[in-house]
């Protein structure tokens, strides 16, 4: 897929010109519908959409009035079936910012599958993709998508493979585009090699770059929830921040950043906070002082309940964290996320339940406690040794440095389905609900660090009367799925 | 989990995990790799990202008893076509075929969705959230009737 590229050394360096344009022209020829992309036409009709359409625009009006906005994820296998969604999250869920996911096909280019999945879907006049086609649509019928909808647009698609369908994305009126090269390929791909991943979200992002050197603000967004299992906020905020200095070095300068929730109130309103700051601090260490970087705080990515309650829970939950962490943005989900894909009426609902949170605790902050400040001063220990070892690693280029330092495991993903990463860290929750590492693999901490993680952990398996061993971390994967009378029985009873 | 050792004919049986089609989630697969492991059965895990034929080909080559497919995105149907009639195509008739996890696009009546995947081929379907302990259990029932039948 990157093979036209690999000619050039990887480095954080951004793309040259000539170079990037005989890689788009090779890249447009792989499917049909890449034929109608036009980046002259395409940056003129992202200019004739109402800057409330925009969301590179929104996101910044949105911190600046520190509002917290709500987003679904949605995709489904037709233009039609697809064209009603995103209607049902503008109107009925109220949705600020109206997603478009594509299907597993697409993520993997396997556009010849995608088709038949389209036709199977129209065929059993039920979705059977999990997402939505876009590169075999193209840009031109995809519009009818955004022209549907009053609200800006976003690409969800966890590849890491995204060149083709970022540039239908972009031509198609998207003003939002959600991946990265070290969050996705790390945890959405098997063999793709971790420079293969980057190299192709360094063409993605200097394509968003092209269209603001025409004058479109495009928000590109990192996703930080990885493998979406209990990923510690140190290893989420060190892989944003990296991600983070890929895309300023192509000259992406609407860059977010986001957060999967730990559902503990305050680690995630700590890490919130410390994300925000150290990516300010890294960027502008690096020479970018103008980076516009909010923080998406994401709801619980882990396994969900089984019970439309308990679930309920988790969606106003996650409203209520993000807001209280002054997230610029939440990323909601629905009763329906243990079953997979939610009905749009499913979808709308955890939209709605999720903006009454937001907006009943839209005055709370917690900064000046002093368990939030323990944490947040944990949280940036952690996360500066990380980084730091891993730009050292690379004699200061986040590229060389992120590759050679997830071989050693010097940067470690848990639960990574990738060959290249060594995904030796473990972690499990402690006795008071914070989100520790059991085994820290060769990620390498201060002693006394280090020493926090154990010390929490072990009171927590004393507590529970359990060894201490792995099975804390698999217990913790489990956890939240768990049915109510095994998390919160009655215990006086017979 | 940990109640290896108990079935003293697990050492002799050869599973192959690994999550179909272009589904990368892994970590339930893990888990339950891990277990079966634990529990003294023969594992080859092939991880996320598996394509069919390559459970298929892991079967052959490590005379493998049963294949354990996981499937999480949704799209399990399109991938599982044909998978049953693929076995029998390699020589693999008795080989038992299960699967489980999200296995259909939202939320549908799960027995619906048991009939559907017992047409395509496989042995049981296991709804998502099944604990390790109920996977163990149920292949030493299934593996004791083979050897008595």
């Amino acid at each position: 897929m990157a093979s036209d590229s690999n000619h050039i050394p990887l480095s954080a360096a951004q793309i040259p010109a000539d170079d990037f344009a005989r890689m788009r022209s090779e890249n447009l020829a792989r499917w049909p519908t890449g034929a109608e992309v036009d980046l002259i036409e395409a940056v003129a009709f992202q200019k004739s959409l109402p800057v409330h359409k925009q969301l590179g625009w929104v996101m910044r009006r949105a911190a600046e009035e520190g509002r917290c906005l709500t987003q679904p994820r949605g995709g489904f296998g037709t233009l039609k079936l697809q064209l009603e969604l995103m209607q049902a999250l503008d109107r009925d869920g109220m949705a600020d910012i109206v997603p478009t996911t594509t299907d597993s096909y697409t993520r993997n280019e396997q556009w010849t599958q995608a088709q038949t999945g389209i036709e199977e879907s129209e065929r059993e006049g039920r979705s059977m993709l999990n997402g939505y086609p876009m590169v075999n649509y193209g840009p031109i019928k995809t519009r009818q998508l955004i022209e549907a909808i009053d609200k800006p647009a976003i690409v969800l698609s966890g590849t890491a493979m995204p060149r083709l369908t970022v540039e239908i994305g972009f031509a198609a009126g998207y003003s939002g585009y959600l991946g990265s090269g070290i969050a996705y390929t790390t945890s959405y791909t098997k063999d793709t090699s971790i420079a293969e991943g980057i190299r192709n979200y360094q063409y993605l992002d200097r394509l968003a770059a092209l269209y603001l050197e025409h004058g479109v603000d495009l928000h590109r967004r990192q996703p930080g929830f990885l493998t979406g299992t209990n990923v510690p906020p140190c290893i989420a905020i060190a892989v944003g921040v990296l991600d983070a200095l890929l895309a300023a070095g192509q000259g992406v300068r609407n860059y977010g950043l986001e957060l999967a929730q730990t559902l503990h109130l305050i680690q995630d309103a700590a890490a919130i906070r410390v994300c925000g700051e150290l990516a300010h601090e890294y960027l502008a260490a690096a020479g970018y002082e103008d980076m516009f970087l909010p923080v998406t705080s994401l709801h619980w990515m882990g396994a969900w309940p089984q019970d439309d309650a308990q679930c309920q829970a988790l969606v106003a939950y996650g409203g209520t964290l993000a807001a209280v962490g002054g997230a610029v943005s939440v990323t909601t989900k629905s009763t329906h996320e243990a079953y997979g894909i939610p009905t749009p009426q499913a979808n709308a609902e955890g939209l709605r339940t999720t903006r009454m949170a937001v907006y009943m605790a839209r005055h709370i902050r917690l900064d000046d406690l002093p368990e939030f400040q323990t944490e947040a001063d944990l949280l940036r220990r952690e996360t500066r040794a990380i980084i730091d070892r891993v730009l050292e690693m690379g004699d200061g280029d986040a590229a060389i440095g992120t590759v050679k330092a997830l071989e050693a495991g010097a940067l470690d993903i848990p639960w990574s389905p990738n060959r290249h990463v060594q995904s030796r860290v473990m972690p499990a929750r402690d006795v008071d609900g914070y989100l520790r590492i059991y085994d820290p693999g060769n990620l390498v901490f201060a002693d006394d660090v280090a020493e926090v993680h154990t010390e929490r952990l072990k009171k927590r398996a004393e507590e529970e009367g359990v060894a201490y061993d792995h099975n804390l971390a698999v217990s913790s994967v489990y956890e939240i799925s768990e049915p109510l009378d095994r998390l919160l029985p009655f215990p006086w009873g017979e | 989990m940990g109640t290896g050792g108990q079935n003293s004919n697990r050492a002799e049986i050869t599973l192959v995990t690994g999550v179909i089609g272009a589904d990368t989630h892994i970590v339930g697969n893990r888990i339950l790799s891990m277990a079966l492991e634990e529990a003294g059965f023969k594992v080859v895990a092939l991880g996320a990202l598996t394509p069919a034929d390559e459970f298929i080909k892991a079967a052959i080559e490590t005379a493998a008893d049963g294949i354990m497919v996981s499937s999480l995105y949704g799209q399990g149907e399109l991938d599982c076509r044909g998978f049953r009639d693929m076995c029998v195509e390699a020589g693999l008739q008795d080989i038992l075929l299960y699967i489980g996890g999200n296995l259909v696009v939202g939320k549908q009546d799960w027995a619906e969705v048991e009939a559907r995947y017992r047409d395509l081929g496989f042995d049981r379907a296991f709804p998502n959230a099944t604990r390790t302990e109920d996977v163990v259990a149920v292949l030493d029932e299934d593996f004791a009737a083979r050897r008595q039948g």
